[in-house]
């Protein structure tokens, strides 16, 4: 951590429970964890271990039951869903392990998406989004539909438009999981790539192997943190 | 910021109505059929409107009609003289005429004949009257001269006869000018047959000069009717109110309460008229509101599955940022397109079809403005309160369900 600098998380003592009739599920029980600038970090857990309830919470598109989570110095607890749509767009930048392209736009469009809500003007947001996609190399594709382009290439329109917003932090979840070993692969090298330009990355995934191409690994288990370490020991 | 915002809105929705045109077409049938319904309908009911306008404009422009007796209940309507005791003179005429608010008079009485041409009998209306009737009444003569002041001052046996009259009576093969015909067995000689007014009970009659009429048809000497024109269209209730204050002293009488005689007012009947082509146009613009309402439920139908369909597009859009309004504006600009596009359609349907109407099915019709304006403004509230439910449940979707959606 840079000395005085503000970690760009803090998540503090953060409980999520989820009451289904008698019986209260708590899927995260108590989790405090930190992420610095530029950090490459995954968050791994088998599946029901709370790793989504947290993904969401970080993403901000849940609000914890308790506890406190700030990212830039600014808590997020109790705010308004205008505010979090606000800080969806601003902070963070998601990427999805379906993709999630809408299909009636072409690649220029979708990567184009965040910035309509940030407000940018057209022009502006066509040349971003044409960087973006010359970025992660599919600079010829901007006029393709998404059900013109191969898994990988749509997962690369993916990132382009979380790059869009000049998030905080990308959000990955489980970006490998449709994809095959060898797209899988490149795509991992990508967020390398990302990462020593200096992006902070969060991966969330299942897979240990995966897990390790990030330098940190925090395990999470039954809405716990159970291990947090360079990505050598805690996988 | 917020208007650019909007505007993508507008961008997204024809986007989306653009990719699914067939289905878009479909759903703005409903607002399409019911726009352009109002329009038809309440331009036939226009129409409808106009023509009794017509109709009573060619009984005679600014006229007044002074009846003999107590008004009845359909006081408005035009009478048939012949079963009238007639209680008007020609001294109330006179005195009539003399008014500054009269252009001009004529009497008339009236009564069943029997109308014999050789050996052809025919049943008409012989009505008295005088030279000014065709002024008054604005029914000229087609063919020779009505008769004038001085046959009527020598009685003279003279008729003119209606189109419809002299056709029944004389046939199509005589000259009728000239005819010799016989009245309850008087003879006539034929001067004029008149112009058809459309109206067979008017072009059944037959006009002698009242002098003669009352001499020879009726007996007595009072009138049941005397027509009469005002000055001037806005002068009418002025003139109705002279006319009956000078025939209230002529009679000696107190009040109208009183009164023999009675005033038809052609304003009266008009409106009267007009209300009920009035109530016929609210009539027909009420189908076509609901079947606009109706319209506005199938958009909203459709709106409801687009929703369901596009929950995985909200989810995605309210991750990258999409506020509950974003999400609320871009649904109900959707529908709004929808219905406004269907509303425009139909408005250009409708006027298609009024003029079909008018131009090929016989009917008068005539699309006002504020039909096109109330069918426009109509389909974009069809747009806003019938998609409004769909827009507001898109924006309530929980961004976590909806990004899980299938």
């Amino acid at each position: 951590m840079e000395a005085g600098g503000i970690p760009v998380m803090r998540l503090k003592d953060i409980k999520r429970h989820y009451v289904m009739g008698p019986t209260t599920v708590r899927a995260l029980d108590g989790v405090s964890m930190d992420v610095d600038k530029g950090e490459f970090v995954s968050i791994i857990g088998p599946s029901g271990s709370g790793k989504s309830s947290l993904m969401n919470i970080i993403g901000c598109l849940d609000t914890p039951t308790d506890g406190t989570y700030r990212i830039n110095g600014e808590s997020v607890e109790g705010l308004s869903r205008n505010r979090l749509a606000d800080i969806r767009n601003r902070e963070i930048g998601f990427i999805f392990q379906s993709f999630n392209l809408l299909p009636r736009l072409d690649a220029l469009a979708n990567v184009e998406l965040p910035l309509i809500y940030a407000g940018l003007a057209k022009r502006e947001r066509r040349e971003k989004a044409a960087d973006l996609l010359e970025k992660v190399g599919l600079g010829g594709r901007g006029h393709h539909l998404p059900a013109e382009l191969s898994g990988g290439q749509r997962q690369r329109v993916a990132i382009a438009r979380a790059l869009a917003g000049n998030p905080s932090v990308l959000l990955a979840d489980e970006p490998t999981g449709a994809l095959d070993q060898k797209t899988g692969a490149e795509i991992l090298a990508m967020f390398a790539e990302l990462h020593a330009e200096g992006a902070t990355i969060i991966l969330v995934t299942h897979d240990p192997g995966i897990a390790r191409s990030a330098d940190r690994v925090v395990r999470i288990l039954d809405g716990l943190v159970v291990a947090d370490g360079p990505a050598g020991e805690a996988a | 910021m917020k208007t650019r915002v909007f505007g993508e809105s507008v961008g997204m929705a024809l986007r989306s109505i653009r990719g699914s045109a067939a289905r878009s077409f479909l759903t703005t049938l409903g607002v399409l059929i019911g726009a352009a319904s109002l329009i038809a309908l309440t331009a036939l009911g226009n129409g409808a409107s106009l023509a009794v306008e017509e109709s009573l404009k060619s009984l005679g422009s600014n006229l007044l009609i002074v009846y003999s007796g107590q008004p009845r209940g359909t006081a408005l309507v035009r009478r048939n003289t012949s079963n009238i005791v007639p209680t008007l003179t020609a001294e109330d005429l006179e005195a009539i005429a003399a008014l500054d608010l009269v252009a001009v008079t004529s009497p008339e009485s009236s009564a069943s004949a029997q109308a014999k041409f050789e050996n052809r009998n025919s049943s008409v209306t012989v009505v008295g009257t005088d030279s000014k009737y065709p002024a008054v009444r604005n029914h000229y003569p087609a063919a020779g001269e009505f008769f004038g002041e001085a046959e009527v001052d020598s009685r003279r046996m003279v008729a003119a006869l209606g189109s419809k009259a002299a056709v029944d009576l004389l046939g199509t093969e005589v000259d009728p000018i000239g005819a010799k015909i016989r009245l309850n067995g008087l003879p006539f000689t034929v001067v004029a047959v008149m112009e058809s007014k459309g109206n067979d009970m008017t072009d059944a009659q037959v006009w002698v000069p009242i002098s003669s009429f009352l001499r020879s048809v009726s007996g007595g000497t009072k009138y049941a009717a005397l027509n009469v024109q005002a000055v001037d269209m806005g002068l009418m209730r002025e003139a109705q109110a002279a006319i009956e204050a000078e025939l209230l002293r002529l009679h000696k009488l107190p009040s109208m309460d009183a009164a023999d005689f009675y005033v038809a007012n052609q304003l009266d009947v008009l409106g009267a008229a007009q209300g009920t082509a009035g109530t016929f146009t609210l009539l027909l613009g009420g189908i076509a509101a609901i079947s606009l309402v109706v319209g506005g439920i199938g958009i909203m139908n459709i709106m409801l599955v687009s929703v369901t369909e596009r929950t995985r597009e909200i989810g995605v859009r309210m991750a990258l940022g999409a506020k509950p309004g974003n999400v609320l504006v871009q649904f109900l600009v959707e529908a709004v397109v929808l219905s406004v596009s269907g509303g425009l359609l139909g408005i250009a349907a409708g006027v298609a079809a009024a003029w079909a109407f008018s131009r090929f099915g016989g009917m008068a019709a005539s699309v006002s403005p504020g039909s096109i304006a109330l069918a426009f403004l109509f389909s974009l509230a069809t747009g806003l309160f019938f998609g409004g439910y769909p827009a507001f449940r898109a924006s309530r979707l929980d961004p976590i369900e909806a990004l899980r959606y299938e």
